[in-house]
């Protein structure tokens, strides 16, 4: 990349189209004091390497880079300390504040069903929902291969439905969707 | 069904798109945008690959097959091995499989307790990719004497990981063989431990 206003340019063109999904994304996962942090880091390190953004996956570029930011960032345990205290002080202080939890109680089965999975299957499938990305995207984000990322989004949406059948025979007159269950019973 | 499952799961997302995000057009936003393009970008040029870790780094991943690396590793849970002190073979855990980067989720003590497997050790050895803890003590899921912690070379994209010193004791917790070191494994610290305490009852 040569001159500064070409430089310039092509920060503003990534920031513009990662600046609101990034925010998504670490809001998801970090409370709203980590997630700013986060995203100051993550855009300057795409400032810092613009030559090895990819063109055709600028997001899932940043969402690893934010990813492994966020990891960096709860490296001491003096962090994990506070984030706790604060958890546990946001939860008490604000009932119902935390946007999960009242969309919780509009799904509670598929919400627990998620909630009992391992995390990295709870990771996979929200990037698959939620960020909505396609496993060669997931594949970018994780460091990992589309064939591999395939197979444990797979896994984790089987296991997912295994455990909302689990619910729904433990449960004869709950009402709800069915459960995505894929082929036998 | 993959579709509906999909939907359904994004209807869960806490930011969905209803939810407001911080413009770009804001002061504050703008102010942030324009410290960064006045960063120097010269000490570390663009096209220059991140720096390799030359510590051994539990975050540096890739896929499979590490189990394999240590002979006589047992499964997973560990919980087969016996007396910790009569030294019965060392628990094997991945520290860098795409399972144990994935894992970057909100912190909590509550999170924290939900890990199958989890025990504080004291750092013994650190050769090449594996670093080898002695357990003491056992949280939950496991009573080997040892835990190896294998790693993977290659995957140096991914620093995301804390440095091991022989003989200092660290808090590790594992899901399925895999370490998750995304905020639930790291150095001893007396709060770190603490919230260990709290998560399972110790």
């Amino acid at each position: 990349m040569s001159s500064e206003t070409e430089r310039r340019e092509r920060f503003e063109a990534i920031a513009t189209e990662v600046y609101d999904p990034l925010q998504r994304y670490l809001r998801r996962r970090a409370t709203a004091e980590e997630s700013g942090d986060v995203l100051s880091d993550v855009l300057l390190t795409v400032w810092r390497r613009l030559d090895d953004v990819p063109r055709d996956a600028v997001l899932p570029w940043c969402y690893g880079v934010a990813r492994r930011t966020l990891s960096n960032h709860r490296r001491a345990a003096q962090r994990h300390l506070r984030l706790v205290q604060r958890l546990e002080s946001e939860r008490e202080h604000t009932s119902g504040g935390d946007p999960a939890d009242v969309l919780d109680e509009q799904d509670p089965d598929l919400a627990e069903a998620l909630a009992g999975l391992p995390p990295a299957d709870r990771e996979i499938l929200r990037l698959w929902a939620w960020e909505q990305l396609e496993p060669r995207e997931i594949a970018q984000v994780l460091g990992s291969t589309a064939n591999a990322v395939s197979l444990r989004l797979s896994r984790a949406r089987k296991k997912l439905a295994e455990s909302l059948t689990r619910q729904d025979d433990s449960n004869p007159g709950h009402i709800g969707e069915e459960p995505a269950e894929e082929q036998q019973r | 069904m993959t579709d509906q499952l999909r939907k359904r799961l994004a209807r869960l997302d806490p930011m969905h798109p209803g939810v407001p995000t911080k413009s770009m057009t804001t002061e504050s936003s703008r102010r942030l945008l324009e410290d960064i393009m006045s960063t120097p970008v010269t000490e570390q040029p663009a096209s220059q690959p991140e720096p390799k870790p030359n510590r051994w780094l539990v975050g540096v991943a890739a896929a499979a097959a590490l189990v394999v690396a240590v002979g006589g590793a047992i499964a997973l849970t560990g919980g087969t091995s016996g007396d910790p002190v009569a030294g019965g073979p060392p628990l094997v855990l991945e520290a860098g499989g795409e399972d144990s980067t994935a894992m970057c989720i909100m912190f909590s003590v509550e999170e924290l307790a939900r890990a199958p497997l989890a025990f504080e050790g004291t750092v013994t050895a650190v050769e090449g990719d594996s670093v080898t803890l002695t357990v003491d003590e056992w949280f939950k899921g496991g009573d080997a004497g040892q835990v190896v912690l294998n790693a993977p070379q290659g995957m140096e994209a991914l620093i995301a990981g804390f440095p091991f010193e022989v003989g200092a004791p660290y808090l590790i917790t594992a899901y399925d063989g895999n370490v998750n070191y995304c905020g639930f494994s790291g150095p001893s610290t007396p709060e770190f431990r603490a919230a260990f305490e709290q998560a399972f009852g110790g």
